[in-house]
């Protein structure tokens, strides 16, 4: 079922016994990337995955990234975007988790 | 009925003339036995144990491991009548069409035949395991009529189906001495002998042929069998222990002119929770954990990788199954919530698995069983098993793994962890399935196999080599199922042969 970005964000907190005390409240100092961030439905949750991905990727470069991410997501939602890297078997792996590669890359830029 | 003939009130001295005498019975033995029946050929089965388990015997089998952490040579095994089916789990799957071909990427690959000459036994061997009607891949549709099955998006992995063997009043699995006793009894062309123990083979004196063979038993009866045939049946470690300890001709044991008998040791790594899975959607049918009667067809889901992934990613077999259910960590959690929202899935049932699966190894000369120095108390040297696996085994894994994981996004139904990535990690999590493979392969060149397409010992006109030791590749499918099927097709090459 698709349903819409908070009220499955809320079930998700229900569902895994979390406490979501920011998601509708919490405030973020301004970034280079706010653009993007701004297509997670869980910017917290996304910060902690880039967290690890950061460590096992310290070389990642974000301004490079983002300008990627900015042309894939020119004409496209996310959703799209993250259609076309599993096609295109563009997968990447945050703490073993095998997730599309543009996420992964939204999930770098939240932590960077 | 031929009652069962304990050897230990043999006389010493006596020699036995069969037509053919099959060492060993276990599943191979004992469907080679069963097989033989109703020919003119004078049929004796020798096997070590008795119907029962006794510490005693099964000590006969104690060796050492080296190398990659592996269950003793003596609690791997079971003997009495019966082998290995005394304590397998019953699981059954054929072996896939590619299992057979020479593949680029595994070195040493490829059998003498395919997988045609193999169909005409399934159907037999899959009724002496005792697993229900041949369903397999073909029961996906009916199924899913029972419980939806986890999406996968298209790609190179699919959701295949293991068997699984049952005796009567639903008692998992078929325990073939315990099954098949009264059947041998019935077999007029048969006697089975009990507390037999084959120490040594003796070969003419040019070596081309299989003289006699020598039968001990642990009261001190020594007698001998001069078979117009004979058949190894002994399972993969056994066999090799008993060519390399006969040396009376050829210095280097019976079949090993190549050095080959003993190495290309497989077995099926099990390790445990390789990956997390999660269903966006919920709880996964019951069918995923426990197996399912399908109109008599016990039926359990496994991920395995098509044919054409394992050529475009040079990958093995494998085969996953979904365990238990988990909890997740607070990242798995955070993964789960983004990567879901992402998508715009509702997935605020979502649920977590632990994974599991039995890997295909690749050939390895150097995975191998010698002999040692120290003796049992029959006077066979005992064995020593080197155990090895190479990264590359695990990494192709992860690979399919991870093409699982793409997949199950594709569908936007789920997601995956890949838990084991050091090699540490990996050696860490094994577990075995006990499958004996390999330790006499088959090729129909005699450098590279020691027995050939029909499974006779190269260069040896009247000795054969029976069981999964020698298949020359291993595929991720349980063996005994096919063991039985590739037997099947021996009995009938016997029965060509000795018309």
């Amino acid at each position: 079922m698709v349903v819409g970005g908070g009220v499955a964000a809320t079930l998700f907190a229900a569902a895994f016994g979390l406490t979501m005390p920011h998601l509708f409240g919490r405030r973020y100092a301004p970034t280079p990337y706010d653009d993007l961030l701004a297509t997670l439905v869980d910017r917290e949750k996304a910060e902690r995955l880039g967290a690890v991905a950061h460590a096992a990727e310290p070389t990642f470069r974000p301004k490079a990234a983002a300008r990627e991410l900015r042309q894939r997501l020119e004409r496209r939602t996310l959703a799209e975007v993250i259609d076309a890297d599993i096609k295109e078997q563009r997968v990447a792996e945050i703490g073993g988790w095998v997730v599309p590669e543009s996420l992964a890359q939204l999930c770098l830029l939240a932590a960077a | 009925m031929n009652a069962f003939i304990d050897a230990r009130t043999i006389s010493s001295g006596t020699i036995l003339q069969p037509d053919i005498a099959i060492i060993g019975g276990g599943p191979t033995g004992i469907t080679l036995a069963l097989a033989l029946a109703g020919t003119p050929l004078k049929v004796m089965l020798f096997e070590s144990g008795g119907v029962d388990f006794d510490a005693k015997t099964q000590s006969l089998y104690a060796g050492k491991v080296g190398g990659v952490s592996y269950l003793p040579l003596d609690a791997s095994r079971m003997r009495y009548l019966g082998g290995g089916t005394n304590h397998w789990g019953g699981w059954c799957r054929p072996l896939d069409p590619i299992d057979f071909e020479e593949r680029a990427w595994v070195a040493h690959s490829g059998w003498p035949f395919g997988i045609k000459e193999l169909k005409p036994y399934f159907r037999r061997a899959q009724a002496l395991v005792e697993a229900g009607p041949w369903r397999y891949d073909g029961a996906t549709g009916a199924m899913a009529t029972v419980g939806p099955l986890l999406p996968l998006g298209d790609g190179g992995v699919y959701t295949s189906w293991f068997q699984f063997s049952r005796q009567r009043d639903s008692v998992l699995p078929t325990h073939f001495g315990e099954r098949y006793a009264s059947d041998l009894k019935r077999v007029a062309n048969l006697k089975v002998f009990l507390h037999a123990n084959a120490t040594s083979l003796h070969l003419s004196a040019d070596g081309a042929k299989l003289d006699l063979f020598d039968v001990a038993t642990l009261n001190g009866k020594k007698f001998s069998v001069k078979a117009a045939t004979t058949i190894l049946a002994l399972g993969a470690v056994e066999n090799a222990r008993l060519m390399l300890a006969s040396r009376d001709v050829m210095p280097a044991g019976v079949g090993n002119g190549n050095d080959l008998v003993g190495r290309f040791f497989a077995d099926h790594p099990i390790p445990r929770d390789t990956a997390t899975l999660v269903s966006f959607g919920g709880d996964l049918p019951g069918y995923y954990f426990n197996a399912y009667d399908l109109n008599g067809a016990l039926m359990r889901p496994t991920f395995a990788p098509r044919d054409d992934f394992k050529r475009s990613a040079n990958v093995l077999g494998s085969l996953t199954t979904v365990e238990s259910a988990v909890e997740l960590d607070e990242l798995g959690k955070a993964a789960v919530i983004t990567t879901a929202l992402s998508f715009g899935v509702d997935a605020s049932n979502a649920k977590a698995y632990s994974i599991g699966c039995g890997l295909e190894l690749e050939p390895d000369p150097d995975r191998r069983l010698t002999l040692m120095g120290d003796h049992d108390v029959l006077g066979m040297p005992r064995l020593k098993l080197s155990n090895r696996v190479s990264d590359a085994d695990f990494a192709r894994y992860r690979l399919t793994m991870k093409e699982l994981g793409r997949q199950l996004l594709a569908a936007r139904a789920g997601m995956i962890r890949l838990n084991l990535k050091s090699r540490e990690e990996w050696v860490s999590a094994l577990d075995w399935g006990d499958h004996h493979l390999g330790t006499t392969r088959m090729h129909v060149d005699p450098k590279r196999g020691v027995v050939d397409a029909n499974s006779r010992v190269h260069g040896i006109a009247n000795l054969y080599v029976a069981g999964s030791g020698v298949f020359p590749t291993y595929s991720a499918s349980n063996p005994t199922m096919n063991l039985v099927a590739l037997t099947l097709r021996l009995a009938d090459h016997l029965k060509r042969q000795m018309r």
